[in-house]
C-alpha cells in the first residue's frame, strides 16, 4: 500500500513538470507576447507614448530573456511558493489565486455534495422502480442532463430565474455586498445567488451519477444472491441498502476522481457564462491576454486537483473493497 | 469466431434453422436496443439534413434580410385570422414598424398580405455537396414574402437556414477529430502492443501524462493559439486537431491491451508460421479483431468533441465566419437580455442536445452489440 502510494506520487511529479512545460510553451507560441498586445491596445486608444516603454516593460516582466531562462526562473519559483506576477494585474499570482480560491472551492464542494447526494438516491429509486413512470421521467431528465452542455443549462436557468424574480442572478453575490466583510447578511445573500450556479454546475454531474448508479444497481439486482436474501424474508429496505447498494457502490468510487475532475474542469465555461469569480474564468482571461504566469499557475493547480482526485479514488476503493490489491 | 445456429424467429412457420454470421448477430442485437435504433435514425436524418443543407434551406448561408433583423419565427399557417382553411399553407407578410413604448425597431405581421408556400422555387445559387451548382430550393414563398421558420438573428439572417448550414460544421468537426485520433491511436496502439519493450513503456507513461491533462483548460489554451489571420477552413481543421489531442491516448491504450492478449492467440501464431509479414499480421489479423471495440470508444468520444466545438465557438474561440456552427449561432445568445428579447436564438440548443443524446444511445447500443455472444 505505502509502496503503491509512493510510486503514484513519484509519477505525479514528472507529470506536473510536463504540464508546466506544455502550459508554458503554449502560452509562448504566439509571436505577439503580452507587451506587444498591451502596446497595441494602448496605441489603439491613442496612447502612443507607451511604445517607448516597450523595452522597460519587457525588462520588468523578464520577457527580454530567452524562453528557457524564463521557464526555469518561473518553475524554480514554484519550489519557494513564488508563482510569479500577473502582467495584467501587476499583482502576485498567488494573491490572485487566493482571492478566487474560496469561491471556487465553495461552488465545487456544494456542487459535488449536491450531485452525489441527489444523484445516488435517484439512481437507486430509478433502479428499484425500473420502467415505472418515475424511472422513465428520471431517465429522460438524465439524458437531457448529459446532452445539454452545462453552460447552456446555466444560461437557461438564468433566464428562468429572471422571469421568476426579475433579477439577473449573475455572479455570486449582489453588488451591495461586494467587498464587504463576511456577515450573516452576506452569507444569506451568497446563498440566494449561489444556488443557481451550483445547481447548473451540479446538474450534469448528477445526471451522470444517477445513470451509473442505476446501471450498477440493476446489474446487482439481477444476481442470484438477491433472490436468496428475499427468500430469507429480509425486508426490502435491508436487501436494497445493506446488500445490493453496498455492492453497487464500488464502481461509483472509481468514478469519484473522474467526477472531481469534471467539477473542476467542467464548470470552466459555466463560470464564464455566469460571471463567477472563480479561478477558471480568470484562467480564460489570462490565456487570452497571454498572462503566462497566471495561466500557467492555474493550469498546474487544476491538473494537480485532477490527479489528486484520481489518487484519492484509488485509495478509497482499496479501503472499501478488500478484494482490490496493489502489486 | 464461430457462427451460431439459431432458429429463425418466425412463430408458426415450420422450424427452420438459419446460420447467422457474427455481423448479422451484432445487427440483431443492435436492433433490439430500441433507443440505439432511434438514435441511429435521428443521426441519419441529421446528417442528411447537413448534406442537403443548400437544398433544404430556403435562404443562403450569408443572405441577409437587414430590414427584418430580430424577427420572431414567421411560420406556415393553414388557417387564416378568420379561421378559413387554406389547402396550401401560407405565411403572413411582414412590415417594419416601431414599438410605440420602447421606440425599438420591430417587425409586425401584416394580416392582409398572404404568401402561399411554393415548392422548388429558384433561390440564391448554391453548390450541392460543394460541387454541383444548383439554384432550386425545396421550399420558399413568393416575392416580398419571407419565410423564417425559426426567426432571424441580429443581422437578419434566417436562423432555420443557418441551423442547417451550421450542422455541416458541427456534425463533422467531431468526426474529423475522431478519425484523426483513430489513425493515431490505432497505429501507436498496434505498434507498442506488438513490439512491447522500452518504447512501449515510454509511450504508456506519455499517454498517462496526457490523460491527466485537464481537458477544457487545454482546449481553451490551444484554441486561443489559433491565429486570427487564418481562413475559416484552416480554423476548422485546427479545431478538430485541438479536439482530438486528448482522445487518441485512450484509443491507443485500448488497442494495445487487445493486441497484447491477441498476440499469443492461435490465429496470429499460424500467420507467423506461414511467413506472413509483420505489416500483414498487424493490419490483416490483429486490427480487425480490435476494430469493433475501438469503434465503440470512438462513437462515445464524438459527443464530447461536438460539445467541445460548441463550447469553444460559443466563447468565440472556435469556428469563425463565414463558416457557421451551432456553437457560433449560440454565441449571439450570450446574455439574459438577448434571450429574453429574442428567445428563438436558443433553438440550435435543441439540435445540439438531440445529436449528443443520439450519439450516446448509438454508442451504448454498439457497445452491447460489439459482443453479440454475451448473455
Amino acid at each position: 500500500m505505502w509502496i503503491f502510494l509512493a510510486r503514484r506520487i513519484m509519477v505525479l511529479i514528472p507529470t506536473l513538470i510536463m504540464i508546466m512545460i506544455v502550459g508554458f510553451v503554449i502560452m509562448q507560441l504566439p509571436t505577439a507576447d503580452f507587451v506587444d498586445q498591451y502596446i497595441m491596445r494602448e496605441a489603439s486608444r491613442g496612447n502612443t507614448g507607451v511604445a517607448d516603454q516597450e523595452a522597460m516593460l519587457r525588462l520588468q516582466f523578464g520577457l527580454d530573456q530567452p524562453m528557457t531562462v524564463q521557464f526555469l526562473h518561473w518553475a524554480g519559483g514554484f519550489l519557494t511558493g513564488d508563482f510569479g506576477i500577473s502582467f495584467a494585474d501587476k499583482r502576485e499570482v498567488s494573491d490572485i489565486i487566493m482571492d478566487r480560491l474560496p469561491a471556487t472551492l465553495a461552488i465545487a464542494f456544494m456542487a459535488f455534495v449536491l450531485s452525489w447526494g441527489i444523484g445516488i438516491p435517484l439512481g437507486v429509486y430509478s433502479a428499484t422502480h425500473q420502467y415505472q413512470a418515475g424511472d422513465v421521467a428520471l431517465t429522460a431528465l438524465a439524458f437531457v442532463g448529459i446532452g445539454l452542455p452545462d453552460f447552456l443549462l446555466a444560461l437557461i436557468f438564468l433566464v428562468v430565474a429572471f422571469y421568476a424574480t426579475g433579477d439577473v442572478l449573475m455572479g455570486l453575490s449582489s453588488p451591495d455586498y461586494v467587498g464587504q466583510p463576511m456577515s450573516w447578511g452576506k452569507a444569506v445573500d451568497f446563498m440566494s445567488y449561489a444556488w443557481l450556479s451550483v445547481t447548473a454546475v451540479a446538474f450534469t454531474g448528477m445526471a451522470f451519477i444517477m445513470r451509473v448508479t442505476r446501471n450498477n444497481m440493476l446489474e446487482e439486482l439481477g444476481k442470484p444472491y438477491v433472490m436468496t436474501l428475499r427468500a430469507k424474508g429480509l425486508p426490502e429496505r435491508v436487501v436494497i441498502w445493506r446488500h445490493v447498494f453496498r455492492n453497487a457502490v464500488h464502481p461509483l468510487i472509481m468514478l469519484l476522481g473522474q467526477v472531481l475532475s469534471f467539477l473542476v474542469n467542467g464548470f470552466a465555461i459555466t463560470s464564464i457564462v455566469l460571471n463567477l469569480p472563480t479561478i477558471q474564468s480568470t484562467y480564460l482571461q489570462a490565456t487570452l491576454s497571454q498572462d503566462t504566469y497566471l495561466a500557467g499557475a492555474i493550469l498546474v493547480l487544476i491538473a494537480l486537483t485532477v490527479m489528486l482526485g484520481n489518487l484519492i479514488s484509488d485509495i478509497l476503493l482499496a479501503w472499501i473493497d478488500p478484494r482490490v490489491r496493489y502489486d | 469466431m464461430t457462427d451460431l445456429a439459431v432458429p429463425a424467429a418466425e412463430p408458426g412457420a415450420p422450424a427452420r434453422l438459419a446460420v447467422l454470421s457474427v455481423r448479422q448477430l451484432m445487427w440483431r442485437k443492435f436492433r433490439r436496443n430500441r433507443l440505439a435504433f432511434i438514435g441511429m435514425w435521428v443521426l441519419i436524418v441529421m446528417y442528411l439534413m447537413a448534406a442537403f443543407a443548400g437544398f433544404l434551406a430556403p435562404y443562403g448561408a450569408r443572405e441577409t434580410h437587414a430590414q427584418f433583423a430580430r424577427t420572431a419565427p414567421n411560420g406556415l399557417h393553414f388557417f387564416d385570422e378568420t379561421g378559413a382553411f387554406h389547402a396550401i399553407p401560407f405565411v403572413y407578410g411582414l412590415k417594419v414598424g416601431m414599438d410605440p413604448e420602447t421606440f425599438l425597431q420591430s417587425t409586425v405581421r401584416v394580416e392582409a398580405d398572404k404568401y402561399p408556400l411554393r415548392l422548388f422555387p429558384v433561390g440564391e445559387p448554391y453548390h450541392l455537396f460543394g460541387l454541383i451548382p444548383a439554384e432550386r430550393r425545396l421550399f420558399g414563398v413568393e416575392g416580398p414574402g419571407k419565410i423564417f421558420l425559426f426567426g432571424t438573428d441580429t443581422r437578419g439572417r434566417d436562423l432555420f437556414s443557418r441551423v442547417l448550414y451550421g450542422a455541416q460544421v458541427s456534425l463533422t468537426v467531431g468526426l474529423v477529430g475522431v478519425i484523426l485520433s483513430l489513425v493515431l491511436g490505432i497505429s501507436i496502439g498496434l505498434v507498442t502492443g506488438y513490439y512491447g519493450g522500452w518504447m512501449d513503456s515510454i509511450v504508456q507513461r506519455v499517454i498517462e501524462m496526457i490523460q491527466s491533462f485537464p481537458q477544457i483548460p487545454l482546449w481553451l489554451a490551444l484554441a486561443a493559439l489559433i491565429p486570427p489571420t487564418w481562413s475559416s477552413a484552416q480554423v476548422y481543421f485546427a479545431i478538430s486537431i485541438v479536439l482530438s489531442i486528448l482522445t487518441w491516448g485512450a484509443l491507443a491504450r485500448q488497442v494495445r491491451a487487445m493486441v497484447l492478449s491477441l498476440k499469443t492467440s492461435d490465429f496470429v501464431r499460424a500467420a507467423l508460421y506461414s511467413n506472413a509479414s509483420t505489416t500483414r499480421i498487424m493490419f490483416r489479423h490483429l486490427l480487425p479483431s480490435t476494430l469493433s471495440h475501438v469503434l465503440v470508444i470512438a462513437t462515445l468520444a464524438i459527443p464530447a468533441m461536438i460539445l467541445g466545438e460548441t463550447a469553444l465557438s460559443f466563447l468565440g474561440l472556435g469556428i469563425k465566419s463565414p463558416l457557421t456552427s451551432w456553437g457560433l449561432l449560440l454565441n449571439e445568445a450570450q446574455s439574459v437580455q438577448v434571450i429574453v428579447e429574442t428567445p428563438w436564438l436558443l433553438i440550435p440548443v435543441i439540435f445540439v442536445v438531440l445529436t449528443i443524446i443520439s450519439f450516446n444511445f448509438v454508442g451504448d447500443g454498439l457497445r452491447d452489440a460489439a459482443d453479440p455472444f454475451a448473455r
